[in-house]
């Protein structure tokens, strides 16, 4: 008969511990508004503010900018590099990894120095934004494309596709993309997560968006910033929840290039 | 001027040159195989003529077109991939049909030509199935109905029974010769496996080291072989180095045992490399054959064919009996009796 695995249920439960207790707080507190009981008060406040829905809607919209921008860049290069240019991934990568090493603000600044004065002046648009966020979603979205084509054997793909008088276009749009969905819908809801909650670059550069909002709210009142932090938690935890799920829906069309089953 | 000319291709790859002055004329309907080992530059020579690889030097001519600058999909050439290479997010049916689709061909017609395809590779139910759904073999018959279904002018299919196992394999190979017949198509097959070459093509190109070592038909290849590579590589091959008796009456000698060979030997040489199949060799004497005397030191059953390897001076021959039931099988370490026609070995040098 199986033991069975105490110190791993228990080193299991001390994790979920160490993650769920402060998030149970919050929202503990988050219910105190009104003294003595515990009310959803802080969360129809929240709602009722129009600057909620307005900052909202506005990182909603840079969000969708920047996954369509991030796609059209990402894809191509990840493409590229994969079927012609092997030798470039380790200098790709790295680049790709430079909002790990560079913080959030020093970006800020070179940003609004490069584009705070001619002769192409991006601050005064939200472009400068933008190309922040999509700097930011590179990591997460270079690799999730990057790791999609390394799953299947991209180059052997396009060769059968361009024997079949397949363009590039239609290599890209018949083949390459359909077989990434999980890859892609992966980095879209990675950026998506990023874009919702971040702050520096939109308060930087003075744009509205959720997290200054957030901020914003959280020096003036107690209970209510709590609770729209927990919704953009659970906005980061959501798209979090789609990745595996669609992940999990795709398993029944597995791609599978070479073997017998 | 043949249907498909590769006059003089020759692919380096920085310093490393890959392949080094192919030149080869394809008549139309014919398969053709490129036999060699890993690294022989066959796959290349291939890919130039897919156009996956622009040749450093020479020029690729397709039933009068020079298509050696043409991208892949400008050179309507078929193509088969070991590793199958359907499309994964694609139904069988739209594998087989995506060719046609990018030709813009009406749906009645795809829909027509798909069913046709399916039904020549004995699929014709399975068009709704995806890939991951099907096995090795069923894979790599729709990629053969996915290449033949845009009637290219040449037929490429670069080791295509590789990833097979070995029962599926024979299978799949008669099946690919079938095909290609019933079609007449002409077709360029890569394989290392020199019995799949042998039983699939009209004509041999046995290649090494980026170059051809000799082009012939399958029983040329295997019987004639011109050079010390060819004959090693086809086969088995015995290989003895024999003192030369008596060169004008081709009488050699191997040990102190002397027998006689119709293979020219040179004149004036003293040693002569003998090259013997193994199936040549005999149990027994036979009236009119060379007959020799060794040491038996291993007995292999293969099943249809019975292997006897045995010591002849100093050479350790291998001798292929076909299995028969009446068959007495050699012991370990007891003396034997081999025989062999004259004409059944070959000298070099």
């Amino acid at each position: 008969m199986r033991r069975f695995p105490v110190w791993s249920w228990f080193w299991f439960l001390l994790g979920m511990l160490y993650f769920f207790i402060p998030l149970l707080s919050t929202f503990e507190f988050s219910l105190r508004m009104l003294k003595g009981r515990y009310t959803f008060e802080a969360y129809r406040v929240a709602f009722q503010d129009p600057r909620f829905y307005q900052s909202f809607g506005y990182s909603l919209l840079w969000a969708v900018i920047t996954i369509i921008i991030s796609l059209l860049l990402v894809v191509p290069t990840a493409y590229w590099v994969q079927i012609r240019l092997p030798r470039a991934r380790p200098y790709v990568e790295f680049v790709t990894l430079m909002p790990f090493v560079v913080p959030a603000v020093v970006l800020t600044f070179g940003l609004v120095r490069l584009y705070g004065r001619p002769p192409l002046i991006l601050t005064t648009t939200p472009a400068a934004l933008i190309v922040g966020y999509v700097v930011l979603s590179l990591p997460y979205m270079y690799r999730s494309v990057d790791s999609g084509l390394r799953a299947v054997d991209i180059r052997t793909l396009t060769e059968a596709a361009q024997s079949l008088g397949a363009n590039w276009g239609t290599i890209l749009k018949d083949v390459i993309f359909p077989n990434l969905r999980v890859a892609l819908l992966s980095g879209i809801f990675l950026t998506f997560a990023i874009v919702m909650g971040e702050f520096t670059f939109a308060s930087l550069l003075s744009w509205p968006a959720f997290g200054p909002y957030i901020e914003e709210i959280g020096a003036m009142r107690a209970y209510t910033p709590q609770a729209v932090s927990l919704m953009s938690f659970l906005i980061t935890w959501g798209s979090i929840m789609l990745i595996q799920w669609v992940g999990r829906g795709a398993r029944g069309q597995q791609v599978q290039i070479g073997g017998a089953r | 001027m043949a249907f498909l000319d590769i006059n003089h291709a020759s692919k380096a790859f920085g310093e490393a040159k890959a392949v080094d002055d192919f030149d080869l004329h394809i008549e139309k309907g014919e398969l053709v195989s490129f036999l060699g080992p890993s690294g022989c530059g066959k796959t290349t020579t291939l890919r130039m003529v897919a156009g996956f690889e622009v040749p450093s030097t020479g020029r690729i001519v397709l039933n009068g077109q020079d298509i050696t600058d043409k991208a892949p999909s400008q050179r309507d050439v078929g193509m088969v991939f070991q590793a199958y290479a359907l499309f994964p997010n694609m139904t069988v049916g739209d594998n087989v049909g995506f060719g046609l689709k990018i030709a813009k061909k009406p749906k009645e017609e795809i829909a027509e030509r798909v069913r046709e395809m399916l039904e020549l590779i004995q699929m014709p139910d399975l068009g709704n199935r995806y890939p991951y759904q099907l096995s090795g073999g069923q894979q790599q018959r729709v990629a053969l109905a996915r290449a033949l279904a845009i009637k290219p002018q040449v037929l490429l299919l670069d080791e295509p029974l590789s990833a097979l196992d070995a029962k599926i394999r024979v299978e799949l190979r008669y099946e690919i010769r079938r095909i290609q017949q019933q079609l007449k198509i002409t077709t360029i097959y890569v394989t290392h496996d020199q019995e799949e070459a042998l039983t699939l093509s009209d004509r041999v190109v046995v290649m090494s080291a980026g170059h051809i070592e000799q082009i012939g038909s399958p029983f040329d290849i295997y019987n004639y072989p011109k050079t010390a590579f060819v004959a090693s590589f086809v086969g088995t091959l015995n290989q003895m180095r024999c003192r030369v008796v008596d060169a004008g009456s081709g009488k050699l000698a191997l040990g102190d045992q002397q027998f006689k060979t119709s293979a020219l030997v040179k004149a004036g040489a003293t040693e002569a490399l003998v090259m013997l199949r193994p199936e040549e060799l005999h149990m027994g004497v036979r009236e009119g054959d060379n007959s020799l005397n060794g040491k038996v030191e291993s007995v292999a059953f293969l099943g249809s064919v019975v292997r006897v390897h045995l010591k002849l001076g100093e050479a350790v021959v291998t001798l292929d009996a076909l299995n028969e039931r009446k068959l007495v099988l050699p012991k370990v370490g007891e003396n034997l009796t081999v025989s062999f026609p004259p004409h059944g070995c070959w000298v070099m040098g």
